[in-house]
């Protein structure tokens, strides 16, 4: 239906292509670096989960844990601390902006409930399947949980009827080889028992991601992005503490008090510096991961947005390593390779080959 | 009180196309004092639901002041869509 009314009119021509232009470049710029801030929210998490009293959980262990608790329940409780803190820094954001009256508004609508539920799946329950996956099967499940661009662009095809070509497909197919280049880094003979049922739970955490991210992208289409990524992070840190904590702690056998790890969690300042920095950095990376998928369609912002399989190690090298001295959190060259074809196949996702080549044409 | 975006899709539903400048004076009213009623922002959820197949664009020309303004309205799809998730 484009077109010029009235007599052609060439300038209004160039200033609609450049907007166009302008719109999809600035989705792709917020879906990358959604995959970067990701990547020091993973830093900041893990730094966090090593100071104060965490250092002593995960080291010396003088309140005697036990191994459940240690695998799951502090898994769950670091989630919940990062994303109550993310949730006080998105409320207080949106206060800020003005936005806080329309977050309650759109809390009270359908497509508010959908991002609720949609957080649910991808907040607890792909973080509770990611790490049960990686108990199970080890690191092997950090690339197949990357697969969840696949999942939300499949997703979206059905769902919202999102454009889904073989070239697509390609370029999504090059990204997750590139997220299986970085994450053989950290393949070893770490997997222990029930490797299959472990991949089952990788499969799962990445269809809750694909889900969300296609459901969530398709969503701040109609709920302002600031306002969604505050009902998410919301969402997120109130089910981690209130409902996933507690269950961790009641399946363990020895008997653990989860609201008093919450407590010490709470008020250990060391740990919750780092937590209150990473928190930011996930308001941040999941509001762009949101606003790139519904600005460029939830293949392309997923794939763009699944950098963070290279950007986690890079950042925790950073941070963990290069920063704080920390040993153990350098790069293998591979890692950097993968980045390279990851980068390549985003531009196969982004770009159509033929459009460039009718461009050299008009030229 | 609708949320603004809400306002601004349920206002497609009800028209037969306008630009950004259209949708900020019919819902100048209610939604001036907002933050985000600003234009820039405007016309970014313009696009975005555009992006996602609730509007359509249907034209554009430039204004007295030099100003590009693109033209859009709800498609059949879009304006089912948008009546479904969103109530009067």
């Amino acid at each position: 239906m484009s077109g010029v009314s009235g007599s052609a009119n060439m300038v209004a021509a160039a200033a609609k292509m450049k907007l166009s232009a302008d719109f999809r470049k600035k989705g792709i710029m917020i879906a990358l670096l959604s995959g970067l801030l990701y990547g020091f929210y993973t830093a900041f998490i893990t730094l966090g989960m090593s100071k104060g009293v965490w250092a002593d959980w995960y080291g010396a262990n003088t309140a005697g844990l036990s191994a459940f608790t240690i695998t799951f329940v502090l898994a769950a409780l670091g989630a919940a601390l990062n994303d109550t803190l993310s949730a006080v820094w998105a409320l207080a954001i949106a206060a800020i902006r003005g936005r806080a009256g329309d977050f309650f508004r759109c809390l009270q609508t359908k497509p508010g409930l959908v991002m609720v539920v949609a957080a649910l799946i991808g907040g607890p329950f792909a973080s509770t399947c990611y790490v049960i996956g990686l108990m199970k099967a080890g690191s092997i499940v950090v690339p197949i949980a990357a697969l969840c661009p696949v999942f939300g662009a499949i997703l979206a095809r059905f769902m919202f009827k999102q454009e889904l070509t073989a070239r697509i497909m390609l370029g999504i197919g090059i990204c997750i080889a590139a997220a299986f280049m970085i994450g053989s880094t950290g393949l070893g003979g770490d997997a222990p028992e029930g490797m299959l049922t472990g991949i089952g739970f990788g499969l799962l955490a990445a269809f809750g991601w694909g889900f969300e991210g296609c459901v969530c992208g398709y969503g701040t289409s109609m709920i302002d992005s600031e306002i969604g990524i505050t009902i998410r992070q919301v969402t997120s840190g109130l089910s981690n503490l209130i409902i996933l904590v507690p269950i961790f702690g009641m399946m363990d056998s020895a008997g653990v008090d989860a609201m008093g790890l919450v407590v010490q969690g709470f008020t250990d300042g060391p740990s919750m510096f780092w937590f209150a920095i990473s928190g930011l950095c996930a308001y941040l990376s999941f509001m762009f991961w949101y606003k790139g998928n519904s600005m460029c369609g939830a293949a392309l912002g997923m794939s763009c947005n699944a950098t963070f399989s290279f950007w986690g190690p890079f950042c925790c090298w950073l941070v963990m390593g290069v920063i704080f001295g920390i040993e153990g959190w350098s790069l293998a060259p591979i890692a950097w390779a993968g980045a390279v074809v990851m980068i390549a196949g985003i531009f196969v996702i982004a770009l159509n080959p033929l459009d460039l080549l009718n461009k050299k044409e008009t030229i | 009180m609708k949320p603004l975006n809400y306002a601004m899709l349920k206002f497609y539903t009800k028209t037969k196309e306008a630009c950004a400048d259209d949708v900020m004076a019919a819902l100048e009213g209610e939604y001036s004092t907002f933050q985000a009623f600003k234009k820039d922002a405007m016309i970014s959820a313009i696009m975005t639901a555009e992006a996602n197949g609730l509007l359509e664009e249907t034209r554009f020309d430039m204004d007295s002041n030099n100003e590009l303004r693109v033209y859009y309205r709800a498609s059949e799809d879009g304006a089912e869509t948008i009546n479904h998730y969103i109530q009067d």
